[in-house]
């Protein structure tokens, strides 16, 4: 269960991104975050493994609080929290291999990660993580030779390594052509399904979070402006969230 | 229509600034002519216009190769003055032996003969002198033309042609008691022999060049190591992300000179003992290898005691302390290694080796207390500060203000003291005391300011009114502390009569202190318990930015020391030679290069970093794998443009005594020998221009 509980983010230069969050996530759900560019919807992601530190509010997770975290606290929280990213966030001149590694990280002793290495029970893992989303070949090329969509498979293989039980996912179809994008959705509905892990993704079509979400939360200007079913959103929420001008775009 | 006017008039006004602009510019530039003495006087001047051709015809003709030449003398006979009697009978030509003709057939000194010459060795070069048995030989020196009021210059030297025919005009030479003689003149023809060969100006040009590439390379080598770390730490994109409660911070800096303190006390020792063993190699080997094993056992022992919590923690620290301790022994006993390879490797072809790997050892244990002392405060600092962090998040006001006041006030006089410390070697340094002091009392008048209700604290809801009233706080704050601070250290006494700070001494019943010392840090303990103890311990102190600031000054500063004067510095140090220009030119690769690094790491994508924060790495971590691999090729190439701009510098750092090329180039120079002179400089110019090629091309490559 993932409580956020009043969450407001006021940037150094006065933006306010936040304002008075509320929500809660059972364990399981996959949670679309929709709304326009700038309602906060990558803030709010990264506020609840504070990536972004949150000016007021908590974020409590399996009664955890982990706005009270110490840093070394925060460390042992994150390593259960994935994160895939809209640009993908790879070392684009290291290997897929060692990018998928640094799942491992938080497990690692630092001392070994700081000449490279990993055990052999890690290395075997990330092949398997790499075969789950169908890129095994590519483990030995490095990162920047590969497509968008084989770039976010890696980006998810890396999240897998951690074993994490949630998955923040920002934007991650945002930089891929229609047909990726269902591919790489569809990863992620396998990891909601079948490894139970909950998933709260921010995407920008409400069409794909339609196809893919249990529960929609919409943003606006740092207010929660629905929070409901996905068949709920119709043209009337539609213009609440998105402005009187929008018009619906279908992503097959 | 209605803002026409306004706008011809503001267009007017505009020319008229323009006008006024070039007018003064043109003012300026005037100035600036005269400043710098532009004349062209000096240009015209004969005298000056034939020295600098000569020196240029000799720049361009450097004395790059020689070859052997055999001489050969030929002696006739010839009079001077005229005596009496028969004149010496020239040759007769038989056809193949060398003769000459004397025209006239004998003259007084100084007058003009011309002296043809037939069968010499063909294309020698060729002089004449008159022969003295027992004495100096005197030159016939050559005259332009055939007039007898003609100049002699200072060339004797001439060529024959490839006929074996030379004709010139020479003078007759002066000197007592030649005249009314005849006299034995030898006429030197030196032939080439042998093969051509570098000069020896050439092989020395080359040897000192080789020097100067090598010092180029020690430089940058050596500052590559410490730019590195100093560029992570003067990159505003990783440190903008540090804070710490303020407690915690003072806790740790309260704690480094404690830690000092110990590690030079005890680390110290343990290092210096591993440098007595490593010298006996044996012992330094068991030392080593029985330290480590104690070591993995008792962390294979304490890993498997079932701790948790603040146990657990305990377990951690003592293993890293235990870690520290054992690896400043193994460093010191790799020092003594160090000097034993040393002492055996004094001759041979390791000798080169064994000189640079006992150097290294004498260096660590010259060093090992500095840096065990190093290490310990940082260690016992950063501990502190970790130990602190659970209980002071659970410390409120107005627990935390007292806490904050006792922590600031402690830190404070601790601050103040060392800079004072500083203060009393130079007057310059001497300023640091009331700067530092003035940013104390800024950051207290604004938590002053704070006070007063109204004010507004946090950042998002302060307007720019309220932004321009926090910045007025802090600067009435600074100049009152500044101006207080510098009365009572009497900075005037040190400014205007350049006058060390005051000896006296001051009681404080367990020891004496200099009375200089203790004022400031008072005013240091003040300051800083009033301003700490009024934010509290909880406020965020951004511990990254003031490690950003101080670094990034310390950089400037030496960066806009040119190393020409650094090696000034360095020569009045080491004595004259290449060690002193590599510490000029290390001194200033470090901080040109950490700039340029630190650019590098402010220009890279963030999301990796984000990314790799995101799975749980520490900050170390995250360095290794999001920070440096997208550096590398960057660090790369500003490595080699350093080295190539070291090249450069160091062919100038001789002028100062830096050793290196220019070492030579400037005795040439003050001797006047530009054909030796030239040789250097044509060097300099084709090592300069290969490296310049080579690092643009590899930069290329890599980039």
């Amino acid at each position: 269960m993932l409580k956020i509980e009043h969450l407001t983010k006021i940037y150094d230069s006065g933006v306010r991104a936040l304002q008075d969050v509320s929500f809660e996530v059972p364990d399981g759900q996959f949670l679309v975050i929709i709304g326009l560019s700038g309602s906060g919807k990558s803030t709010l992601l990264r506020c609840i493994n504070r990536l972004i530190e949150p000016t007021e509010g908590r974020i409590i997770w399996n009664d955890t609080d982990i706005t009270d975290a110490t840093d070394e606290e925060l460390r042992q929280i994150r390593r259960k929290i994935g994160m895939i990213f809209q640009q993908f966030n790879l070392v684009r001149r290291a290997p897929v291999m060692t990018n998928v590694l640094a799942g491992r990280l938080g497990y690692t002793n630092p001392l070994w990660s700081l000449v490279n290495h990993f055990s052999a029970e890690d290395k075997r893992k990330a092949l398997e993580k790499l075969d789950r989303v169908g890129i095994r070949e590519k483990a030995h090329i490095r990162a920047d030779q590969l497509s968008g969509g084989q770039q976010q498979r890696v980006g998810i293989a890396r999240a897998l390594m951690q074993e994490p039980a949630l998955m923040l996912a920002d934007e991650p179809v945002a930089s891929l052509d229609p047909a990726t994008s269902h591919s790489v959705m569809k990863y992620l509905e396998l990891l909601n399904k079948e490894d139970g892990i909950t998933i709260l993704c921010s995407l920008h079509f409400l069409s794909l979070a339609r196809t893919y979400a249990d529960r929609i939360i919409a943003l606006k200007d740092g207010r929660m402006e629905f929070d409901g079913l996905p068949e709920e959103i119709d043209d009337r929420r539609f213009k609440d969230i998105y402005g009187e001008d929008a018009v619906r775009v279908e992503i097959a | 229509m209605t803002n026409k006017v306004p706008r011809s008039s503001r267009s007017a006004l505009r020319r008229l600034l323009l006008v006024l602009g070039i007018v003064i510019g043109v003012v300026i530039y005037a100035y600036g002519w005269t400043t710098t003495d532009i004349s062209l006087d000096e240009v015209q001047d004969p005298v000056r216009q034939a020295s600098v051709q000569r020196a240029m015809r000799e720049l361009l003709s450097p004395d790059l190769f020689t070859r052997d030449r055999e001489n050969r003398s030929f002696f006739v006979e010839f009079a001077i003055g005229c005596p009496e009697g028969d004149l010496p009978e020239g040759r007769a030509d038989t056809g193949d032996e060398a003769y000459v003709i004397f025209t006239p057939p004998c003259a007084d000194s100084d007058e003009v003969v011309t002296v043809e010459g037939f069968h010499f060795p063909a294309d020698a070069i060729a002089r004449i002198q008159l022969y003295r048995e027992g004495q100096q030989n005197l030159p016939f020196r050559l005259v332009k033309s055939d007039a007898a009021d003609a100049q002699a210059s200072e060339e004797s030297v001439f060529d024959v042609d490839s006929d074996g025919h030379f004709k010139v005009s020479v003078k007759v030479p002066r000197g007592r008691g030649l005249s009314g003689q005849t006299h034995q003149v030898e006429i030197q023809a030196a032939v080439p022999s042998g093969w051509p060969r570098l000069s020896d100006t050439t092989k020395t040009v080359i040897d000192k060049m080789i020097e100067t590439i090598f010092l180029a390379l020690m430089a940058t080598t050596l500052a590559l190591p410490v730019a590195v770390v100093l560029s992570f730490i003067a990159a505003r994109n990783l440190m903008r992300q540090i804070t710490l409660p303020l407690g915690n911070v003072l806790v740790g800096f309260v704690l480094l000179p404690v830690g000092g303190w110990l590690g030079y006390q005890v680390l110290g020792p343990l290092g210096q003992l591993g440098v007595r063993w490593g010298e006996d190699v044996l012992p330094g080997l068991g030392g080593s290898a029985g330290a480590l094993a104690g070591f993995a056992f008792v962390s294979y022992a304490l890993g498997r005691l079932p701790l948790a919590g603040s146990a657990r923690r305990v377990r951690s620290i003592t293993l890293n302390a235990l870690l520290v301790a054992v690896l400043v022994f193994i460093v010191g006993v790799l020092g003594g290694a160090g000097i034993w390879l040393g002492g055996k490797l004094q001759t041979g072809l390791l000798a080169d080796l064994g000189n640079f790997v006992g150097t290294l050892g004498t260096l660590t244990d010259l060093i090992i207390a500095t840096l065990a002392a190093i290490g310990g405060a940082m260690w016992l600092s950063s501990l502190g500060a970790n130990l602190v962090a659970g209980p002071m998040r659970h410390v409120f006001s107005p627990l935390s203000n007292v806490l904050g006041a006792v922590l600031g006030a402690l830190s404070g006089a601790i601050l103040l003291a060392m800079t004072a410390l500083f203060g009393t070697q130079a007057v310059l340094l001497g300023l640091l005391t009331p700067v530092v002091a003035a940013a104390l009392g800024g950051q207290l008048a604004v938590e002053v300011y704070y006070l007063v209700p109204g004010a507004r604290k946090p950042k998002r809801d302060r307007t720019d009114v309220d932004q321009m009233i926090h910045t007025l706080a802090y600067v009435v704050g600074a100049l009152l502390a500044f101006a207080i601070t510098a009365y009572a250290i009497d900075l005037l006494r040190a400014i205007v009569d350049e006058r060390p700070p005051s000896r006296a001494m001051i009681d404080l019943g367990l020891f004496e202190m200099r009375t200089y010392v203790a004022k400031s840090s008072l005013i240091g303990g003040v300051l800083g318990g009033l301003a700490a103890g009024l934010a509290g311990t909880q406020v965020a102190f951004p511990l990254g930015m003031s490690v950003y600031n101080t670094s990034r000054t310390i950089l400037n500063a030496l960066r806009s020391i040119e190393p020409l004067i650094m090696g000034i510095v360095f020569v009045i140090w080491v004595g004259v030679g290449p060690f002193a220009g590599v510490l000029a030119l290390t001194l200033h690769s470090i901080a040109s290069l950490g700039k340029l690094y630190s650019e590098q790491v402010e220009n890279i994508d963030a999301g990796p970093i984000e990314a790799i924060q995101s799975t749980g790495a520490n900050r170390l971590q995250t360095v290794v794998y999001a920070v440096v691999p997208q550096i590398v090729p960057s660090y790369i190439a500003f490595t080699m443009y350093r080295w190539d701009i070291n090249v450069r510098m160091s062919t100038i750092i001789g002028f100062v005594g830096g050793g290196g090329i220019g070492f030579l180039l400037q005795q040439q120079i003050n001797l006047l020998r530009y054909n030796q002179a030239g040789v250097a400089v044509l060097a300099i110019a084709i090592v300069v221009s290969i490296l310049d090629y080579a690092s643009a091309a590899i930069r290329e490559r890599i980039v």
